[in-house]
């Protein structure tokens, strides 16, 4: 990854001075074209997010639709059979169906992303990227997760008015808490759009993790600490400690953070490489970008 | 040529080359290492009984600026050799070079001079505009947008897609579509280009301009080309040169000249209303009879006849009491070409999409 990370800048550099030494001979036929930095690519992949997410606002807005009316479900349903009970922890399901968004997005991001690029031919154009196909697909993720977090805002800011709940909506603590809890989930759309790539399939079924992350964030942390090292389970704790009880950032316990960063690096770093390593059994076998 | 050697001065090859190593470099690619050198490229799908051997054992290399047609039926290997050369699938043995960079080891760096329109993919996003589209494919193939702002302008023009440059994809004609895909693909200043069957499902008037807009920008650009298609009219029109697959190997590589001037000139078709049963055995046994054509009006048989031969041929037919109604030379085209190389029968295709 590190050599990666440096070619376009070595590059840059290299094409600067290049530029600035050698004669402009070529610059009127060449137009002097400069290579793309990550700057470039990351710039690229959220406009394009952002262009699609203006120019197509029906999709985002059926998206949000279709999740507050899940909720409505849920909070009204709920109401008629627990009553008072529910209503007094109305506020845990309010911050965990926040995350739920949050996280159903940033998983499906990766994974359907890769079946809708093969769909229309435009898998191969970033695999056959000087940038490497894994960085693109990364940063693609996380264009998603940006545009995950407006759409989560709308609905969080719908369940809050329409329950009458208060929370405390400290911008930096929410999101970076809610940002890392998310990273680990990531981490499994990278891996199971490897596994997509390989195997189709499998691939769609997959797609019903997304329910097994309710499990991961309701996940009984305080009798079971082993299950704070599972994905969402100890930023999903902590995420309630800060919008329920209004902890910021700095004053959760240093080791509280750690785990939190740990787990999120942890589960993207091995489902990037899953991810890496399924592209690369797919193009020996033959099957990459063939649908 | 120019583009060759700024390449070279960008030096996403050699980035870490002191100026004058860099210098020796850009005349040495100018000069050297082919766009696409292909050795000993073998791919096998599957394993153990069902293992099909896509790609067998084949060499082949394209020199920088010259346009290459691939020829062949389905199943010849034609995609498999132009995704090995994407690295979008790794060759069992052999080696791939695009630039003289191992698309194996230096696939990354390959990827700079390299892009491909593959068959029958949209290849760009539908939502975006034209422009769009094009900047978002500069950068994803490693350049600054901005920097080939004029350049995209320019493929617009050419390609006469000016006006709709600020227009959604997906509200563009058919053949402006795959023009669009064309130009996604050219944006990013790639080198070598491949295009798998560019004029698929295009009308005759489409696949025209595309074919001449190849050809013009081959040219101009100093692009070197690989054309992947089943379509005759296509690869004799664009191309320099043309490999012919069949099951994995090459069966003839040669510039489109010298193939179609190596083949049989000297056919000639005959039709006429009283070419019957009896008549056409007569002359089947006198004469090499290649086809006959009982369905069209008036039937018509197409026999060789070179030289001497074909007063023979009148003499014959005078005898039969045959009435000639249209009498022609048959000019060989690569399909004919094809066929003598391989023996496939036509029908078995060179018809229908590639893989």
């Amino acid at each position: 990854m590190s050599n990666d990370a440096s070619r376009p800048d070595a590059a840059a550099a290299d094409g600067a001075s290049a530029n600035g030494v050698v004669g402009d001979s070529y610059a009127a036929v060449d137009e002097g074209h400069r290579p793309a930095t990550y700057y470039h690519l990351t710039r690229a992949v959220l406009y394009r997010e952002f262009l699609i997410f203006v120019r197509y606002p029906a999709n985002a807005v059926g998206g949000i639709v279709v999740s507050l009316f899940f909720f409505a479900a849920l909070f009204l349903g709920g109401q008629l059979l627990a009553g008072q009970a529910l209503t007094d922890s109305i506020e845990g399901i309010v911050v965990g169906y926040f995350l739920w968004t949050l996280s159903v997005g940033a998983y499906s991001s990766v994974s359907n992303d890769i079946g809708s690029e093969v769909q229309w031919g435009t898998l191969e154009r970033h695999i056959t990227t000087p940038f490497g196909f894994a960085p693109v697909a990364l940063l693609k993720g996380v264009a998603k997760v940006v545009r995950t977090f407006l759409t989560s805002a709308v609905i969080l800011a719908v369940m809050l008015v329409v329950t009458g709940t208060g929370l405390s909506l400290a911008p930096l603590t929410v999101v970076v808490v809610a940002g890392l809890s998310i990273t680990s989930v990531l981490g499994l759309g990278f891996a199971a759009g490897g596994v997509t790539v390989l195997y189709k399939q499998i691939g769609n079924w997959l797609n019903l993790l997304q329910f097994g992350f309710v499990a991961l964030i309701s996940a009984p942390v305080f009798d079971l600490p082993w299950t704070r090292v599972l994905p969402l389970a100890h930023g999903s704790a902590m995420l309630q400690r800060a919008m329920v009880d209004g902890v910021r950032l700095w004053e959760f316990p240093l080791a509280d953070l750690a785990l939190l960063v740990s787990v999120a690096v942890g589960y993207l770093i091995g489902g990037y490489f899953v991810f890496e390593y399924a592209t690369a059994r797919a193009r020996r076998l033959g099957v990459l970008g063939d649908y | 040529m120019a583009r060759s050697a700024a390449s070279a001065r960008d030096g996403p090859r050699e980035p870490d080359k002191t100026r004058d190593e860099r210098d020796d470099v850009s005349r040495a690619e100018m000069t050297g290492p082919p766009a696409l050198s292909v050795e000993g490229f073998t791919k096998r799908f599957g394993d153990g009984d069902d293992a099909v051997t896509a790609v067998d054992d084949v060499s082949l290399a394209v020199e920088r600026g010259s346009v290459v047609g691939l020829l062949g039926p389905n199943g010849a290997g034609k995609t498999t050799l132009i995704k090995c050369a994407l690295g979008i699938v790794i060759p069992d043995a052999g080696s791939v070079r695009v630039f003289g960079t191992d698309v194996r080891d230096g696939r990354k760096t390959a990827y700079a001079d390299v892009d491909a329109m593959l068959e029958g993919a949209r290849n760009d996003y539908w939502r975006l505009t034209v422009r769009e589209n094009l900047r978002y494919f500069a950068t994803i193939s490693g350049v600054d947008p901005d920097s080939v702002a004029a350049r995209h302008d320019r493929l617009l023009d050419r390609l006469d897609l000016a006006d709709k440059a600020d227009t959604p994809v997906r509200d563009l004609s058919r053949g402006m579509k795959q023009k669009v895909s064309l130009a996604s693909v050219l944006a990013g200043g790639a080198e070598l280009v491949f295009l798998d069957e560019p004029t698929l499902g295009l009308d005759v008037e489409s696949a025209r301009t595309l074919r001449a807009e190849l050809r013009r920008l081959a040219v101009e650009e100093g692009l070197t080309i690989v054309v992947s298609s089943h379509d005759m009219t296509t690869i004799e029109a664009v191309c320099d040169r043309v490999v012919m697959l069949s099951n994995g190997r090459i069966v003839a590589d040669d510039t489109v000249e010298a193939l179609l001037g190596g083949a049989d000139r000297d056919i000639v078709r005959v039709a006429s209303p009283d070419l019957d049963d009896d008549t056409v055995a007569g002359l089947r046994d006198a004469f090499d009879v290649r086809a006959v054509d009982r369905e069209s009006r008036p039937p018509a048989i197409t026999v060789v006849a070179g030289g001497d031969r074909l007063y023979d041929l009148t003499d014959a037919l005078r005898a039969a009491g045959v009435t000639v109604s249209d009498l022609r030379t048959v000019q060989p085209d690569l399909e004919d070409v094809f066929l003598e190389r391989t023996g496939v029968a036509s029908d078995a295709g060179l018809g229908g999409a590639s893989r």
